[in-house]
């Protein structure tokens, strides 16, 4: 017997032994709910199927809930939906997980760090660069220059050193970069006009390429790879490696046109009128000054740089030189000039090295290399005198810290004393120069949209002229955001995002040795693998690579201590799938969570009791399916859990027939070995 | 001169707790005179009680007696001190129908208990026809003791019109809310009583199977039923002309949710006590699947008195808003706790002023159907007790918990106190009720503590509505009520807490120092051994860092010197 009922205020018919949540999926409305399974009885337990009798003003769980006739249901009333959204949050807030690794999470370009691991571990070489380049669209390019935004959140830096992730990158594309082609699509007939051949540019070509728009890539240098050939040395990244690099893109059919500068030789309006849309990616060629007087006589860092390029690191003995600033760029300065045979180069950095913001290892291999540092100085005054150089400078005491955490710099007085040099190079910081008629912001950057890309009226920016001087990695990462924002606009495709919920077990800087929660058998508890450098009075005077790419055998071992962080069920948990869906806020409650308790007794089989939502469909499927009724809930209140008989693991009777692991909504129960 | 024919001794868990068993031994060591071991008449403040029986029929009742030689000595030679009168306030209001019998008469014996009237009104129901009778409890008015409130007879007709014999009764004995004890107080007093209402029902709506579902925390309840239990199957009292009933009881486990209709049936039924979507409901689909029926303990002793006196009778006393009498467990800040009835509708001023016996000047509110419940302030104390009006002011009836809160009660303490026992009770299975009622409880807790905020107020309102709407089973649904209820009542109080780090009822201890008001002391150095952890220096300088707040220093102190302050006060 059918009778008939309302569903937001449309008459619909249930048939004898519906549900509402039956009724409605019929009338293609979804409802979603995690404790639900066809074969099994009712657990009614998670109540994120709620809907609402309007009569009664009741919630009811769609899932369990018959209607009855005349009954006036409310599905996706903003009252519902916030049920619902709370019911998720409050899942949320006592998962006790990793949705994402927390490599993966910091690296700004996402890659899937751990899956392009265990790939090249396993020696698919090919599967990892594939997985790099969904990303990362210059493996040979990051695996040498990144910083490692991925390795700095890497779990096993709380017993050691992390895994050495780069590495993989680097490895992958030496191995593999000839040979690998992508599968392009076919050419939509889109067409976009790309300023600037830097990374971001570079990226942003690329993954409209894979969505079939062909790009022109217009560059004011005679060669592509904007500060990634301009910027870094040679004996960090090889030109004849780079060059390679790039020619891929062009036999993608991305098409390059080197000498055109916005506002000299290319026009705004006439590119907007001949492309479909136009992406800004102009970089920061800009170098900031020392702020002191004289500071036209110092050479700026990036220039210093751009020129021994250009002249293929043949360049006069620039003697002594005195570098001021501490970042990455200076590095670069220190080294060239090292290289170039200065018989001293000296660093002045106005704070204190912990807080210089150059990478470790670059201090590490510049101090190998004989460079000097003097910290807490900065510049007053440089003059030119008898021919040389006179750098004024003061000592500087660190005082309380500032808006960005570092310690601030506060002058002695009377501290001022004289350095004399044959050049001085300012490597203060670079800012960028917008072509005329794009917004800028008032940093004095592009300015763009929420989406961080898009201008408007058919204008998009990517990498450091939107953000500011900043890395390669993230140059990519914003090329490909704003690709996305363009065939988002021409083919109407919506931008792809990654899962915005990514509940975390935190950092491990907060977590304990113990807290370090392996799934993995064998973790290998060798330490990181070492990097092989060339001789270091080759370092000094030639500009060869410095270092080595690791090799497959050491990458094997590095695959090895991988802890695995990520969820194994995180591309088809139905908890991070709906609470993404209602967009929910991860931290809306925050509070106790379950205590992680992996039960890795049994030989294939992992618990996981700190995902458990409890719905209890595992205890059923067993009892009522499989007919074994192995599993059970236990305890009371906020402890309540899955558990076996006297807690003694699963026994052997278990078949391992997996009805367990498929209906578990979250990861809370899986296989042991990742798949 | 009147002479002590026969003593009694109120010998319930309260006379017990009392000291009730050792005055016992020391009246049987001195008098061979008949001692018949009764229950507990309700005034529970004054255990244990003996009262002499005179051979004039009258009788004088001493309490909290002491086992000592001098006490007994008194009793037995009708001493004129210690002796026990019942509060004339409390007499006036007071209307004994369920407990007419309750510390008169032996429980254990049926002869007792038949020969007070006891078991006329299932001869008077087996003369009848089941749906006379089942019309009868429909007259009366009768709801639902435990709780819910559903009309009784109502609740008869569904099992009743479920075919066959083969149906189940089951007695909610799982009494779990904390301060309440008159389900305990019925079984261990008058446990034939319940029985006779249990028959009844049986008789009325054809059930075979009675049972008994009794926290196994009430021994001598469950002792006092087997022993009655028996003595009804040697009496075949059971037995309705060519049928016969059986009747069990089932020990719980402790699970406060199994006092859930339906958890108690999973649970009976040997599985996890957890409830389940309603409908089937269980009259439809009880326990074992077949149609079952659970009323209360209290619901069941009202039964005997509305057959013997007649569905009318019984719905002339009481109010609009419930028929009857009601037990109450009165517990908390007042003179005379312990076990009342009265008819529905008295206001609570009578019940917590006149029988209770609270001070006018220290009472702040009234926490009615204990966790489940929310706190009535003292302005709204003309409120006429019973299941609606109640339920108007965000309270419920409950089972009949009922705490009087005095003025140096924290009420943001109060619900996270009651809080703190929803919260572990939970059962795990509803999302809002597991974790929901978590968060709420860490809110609060982070309230007391001083580190509360504004939007915390907000969160604990959004969590505690969405709760009660998205629970199975009451104790979600109610859980939040404490909560609520406080935050309704004495909302400045929680802003106090968040905003000036303040309690004033000085309860909350990280908000509390510890002064000593060096005018009042004199020096006796009591506190300083008393202190448990060496708070107190020789010159009188309590160390806050150092001190509990444990209260043992303001306890000992002979000048009452010492007191609690707000935090940072001298």
């Amino acid at each position: 017997m059918s009778i008939e009922f309302f569903l937001d205020g449309k008459a619909v018919t249930a048939e004898a032994g519906q549900t509402i949540m039956d009724v409605a999926r019929a009338n293609g409305i979804e409802i979603p709910g995690l404790c639900g399974e066809k074969r099994i009885s009712k657990t009614t337990s998670c109540f994120v199927c709620v809907v609402k009798d309007r009569k009664t003003g009741k919630f009811l769980p769609s899932c369990s809930a018959m209607p009855s006739a005349g009954q006036e249901i409310d599905v996706t009333t903003d009252e519902v939906l916030e049920m619902r959204r709370t019911a998720l949050e409050l899942l949320l807030s006592e998962h006790n997980g990793d949705c994402e690794a927390p490599c993966t999470l910091a690296c700004p370009a996402h890659a899937a760090v751990e899956e392009y691991v265990r790939a090249a571990g396993n020696g698919d070489f090919e599967t990892a660069l594939k997985i790099i380049k969904e990303r990362i669209p210059m493996p040979i390019t990051v695996g040498r220059v990144c910083p490692r935004f991925c390795e700095k959140q890497c779990r096993r830096n709380i017993d050691g050193e992390p895994v050495a992730i780069n590495e993989f990158k680097r490895l992958a594309a030496d191995k593999c970069y000839d040979s690998y082609m992508e599968d392009l699509p076919e050419l939509t007939g889109k067409k976009v006009a790309v300023i600037g051949g830097g990374p971001a540019g570079l990226s942003a070509a690329y993954y409209l390429r894979m969505q079939g728009i062909k790009a022109v890539i217009f560059e004011q240098m005679p060669f592509a790879g904007g500060m990634t050939r301009y910027g870094i040395p040679e004996y960090r990244l090889p030109k004849s490696l780079l060059d390679k690099e790039i020619a891929h893109f062009s036999k993608m059919g991305i098409e390059f046109s080197y000498g055109k500068k916005l506002g000299e030789n290319l026009s705004l309006n006439e590119l907007k009128s001949s492309f479909d849309a136009v992406i800004v990616a102009v970089g920061c060629w800009q170098a900031s000054g020392m702020r002191c007087e004289g500071e036209e006589l110092a050479t700026p860092g990036i220039d210093f740089l751009r020129n021994v390029v250009e002249n293929n690191c043949v360049a006069a003995n620039p003697g002594k030189v005195l570098v001021v600033g501490g970042g990455n760029t200076a590095m670069d300065c220190l080294r060239t000039c090292v290289r170039l045979g200065s018989p001293q180069v000296i660093c002045l950095y106005r704070r204190s090295e912990a807080e210089m913001p150059a990478e470790k290892i670059e201090i590490h291999e510049a101090k190998e290399e004989g460079v000097e540092f003097q910290f807490l100085t900065a510049p007053v005054k440089l003059e030119k005198r008898n021919g040389k150089l006179v750098l004024t400078c003061q000592k500087m005491t660190l005082g309380e810290p500032d808006a960005s955490g570092r310690r601030k710099p506060v002058p002695e007085i009377g501290s001022d004393f004289e350095i004399e040099a044959d050049t001085v190079i300012a490597a203060i910081g670079q800012k960028t120069d917008v072509p005329a008629g794009i917004p800028v912001n008032r940093y004095g950057c592009l300015a763009v949209g929420d989406d961080g890309v898009t201008v408007g009226d058919g204008l998009y920016g990517a990498g450091d002229c939107v953000s500011g001087a900043a890395t390669v990695v993230e140059a990519l990462a914003s090329g490909r955001t704003a690709a996305l924002a363009v065939v988002r606009d021409l083919l109407g495709i919506p931008m792809e995002k990654d899962n915005p919920i990514n509940v975390s077990r935190g950092k491990w800087q907060d977590l304990s040795k113990d807290e370090l929660v392996v799934l993995r058998d064998n973790l290998s508890a060798e330490p990181r693998e070492k990097l092989s450098f060339i001789p270091l009075e080759e370092r000094k005077t030639t500009f060869k690579e410095v270092c080595a790419t690791m090799s497959a055998e050491q990458l094997a071992k590095e695959t090895k201590r991988c802890v695995e962080c990520s969820c194994s069920d995180k591309a088809d948990c139905k908890l991070r799938k709906f609470a993404g869906e209602a967009g929910c806020k991860a931290d809306a409650y925050s509070g106790m969570r379950q205590a992680p308790s992996y039960d890795v007794r049994h030989p294939e089989i992992i618990q996981d009791r700190g995902k458990c939502i409890k719905c209890g469909i595992c205890v059923k499927i067993c009892k009522e399916v499989v007919n074994k009724s192995l599993l059970s809930l236990q305890k009371r209140g906020f402890a309540s859990c899955i558990g076996t008989a006297f807690n003694q693991g699963l026994p052997e009777s278990c078949r391992e027939c997996g009805e367990c692991i498929n209906a578990c909504p979250t990861g809370a129960l899986d296989w042991r070995k990742k798949r | 001169m009147s002479r002590i024919s026969k003593l009694k001794i109120g010998l319930a868990s309260c006379g017990i707790a009392a000291g009730g068993d050792a005055v016992l031994e020391a009246l049987k060591k001195a008098t061979d005179l008949p001692i018949a071991e009764v229950g507990c008449i309700g005034h529970c403040y004054a255990e244990p009680l003996v009262e002499a029986c005179l051979d004039d029929g009258s009788s004088i009742m001493y309490g909290n007696v002491k086992a000592d030689e001098k006490s007994i000595a008194n009793i037995l030679s009708l001493g004129e001190s210690g002796r026990f009168e019942i509060p004339a306030a409390r007499k006036a209001k007071e209307l004994l129908k369920v407990l007419a019998l309750a510390g008169k008469i032996v429980p254990t014996k049926l002869e007792d208990y038949i020969a007070n009237g006891g078991y006329e009104g299932l001869k008077k129901a087996l003369t009848m026809k089941p749906e006379e009778v089942i019309n009868e409890v429909k007259i009366s008015g009768l709801r639902g003791r435990g709780g819910g409130g559903f009309p009784t007879g109502m609740k008869w007709g569904f099992l009743a019109a479920k075919p066959g014999f083969d149906k189940t009764v089951i007695c909610n004995a799982d009494e779990g809310d904390p301060g309440a004890f008159m389900d305990r107080s019925l079984m261990e007093s008058v446990p034939h009583q319940v029985l006779e209402g249990m028959l009844i029902a049986a008789y009325a709506t054809g059930a075979s199977n009675l049972v008994i579902y009794c926290r196994a925390e009430y021994p001598l309840a469950i002792k006092h039923l087997k022993i009655a239990i028996g003595q009804i199957y040697d009496a075949k009292l059971n037995v309705f002309g060519d049928r016969s009933v059986e009747i069990s009881i089932k020990e719980g486990a402790g699970a406060f949710v199994c006092g859930e209709e339906t958890a108690l049936i999973a649970s009976l039924e040997g599985q996890r006590g957890m409830p389940r979507f309603r409908p089937p409901f269980p009259t439809d689909r009880g326990y074992q699947g077949k149609p079952t029926m659970i009323n209360n303990v209290e619901t069941f002793g009202n039964i005997p008195v509305i057959l013997r006196d007649g569905g009318d009778t019984f719905a002339a006393t009481g109010s609009e808003g419930g028929k009857g009498t009601k037990l109450f467990a009165l517990a908390g800040d007042l003179k005379y706790p312990g076990l009342v009835e009265v008819p529905m509708g008295t206001t609570l001023n009578e019940i917590v002023f006149e029988i209770g016996g609270a001070d006018r000047e220290h009472v702040k509110a009234v926490q009615t159907g204990g966790p489940s419940g929310g706190c009535i302030p003292v302005e709204l104390f003309d409120t006429p007790v019973d299941y609606d009006s109640l339920r108007s002011l965000g309270a419920i009836m409950g089972s009949g918990g009922m705490i009087v809160i005095g003025k140096d009660r924290c009420m943001v303490e109060t619900a996270r106190y009651f809080l703190d026992f929803t919260h572990r009770e939970s059962c795990g299975k509803c999302t809002f009720c597991r974790v929901g009622t978590t968060r709420m409880y860490e809110t609060l807790e982070r309230i007391v503590a001083g580190k509360g905020c504004e939007a915390d107020l907000e969160l604990l309102e959004d969590l505690g509505k969405k709760i009660k709407a998205g629970s199975l089973c009451g104790l979600g649904q109610t859980a939040p009520n404490p909560v609520l209820a406080t935050l309704r009542f004495y909302r400045d109080e929680y802003l106090e807490h968040v905003n000036e780090h303040k309690c004033r009822a000085m309860q909350c201890n990280a908000l509390v120092d510890i002064a000593l008001d060096k005018d009042k002391c004199v020096k006796c150095k009591i506190c300083l051994k008393t202190c448990p952890v060496n708070a107190i220096s020789d010159d009188f300088i309590i160390d806050p860092s150092i001190c509990t707040r444990c209260n043992s220093c303001l306890d000992s102190c002979p000048k009452h010197a010492i007191t609690r302050v707000a935090k940072g006060d001298k």
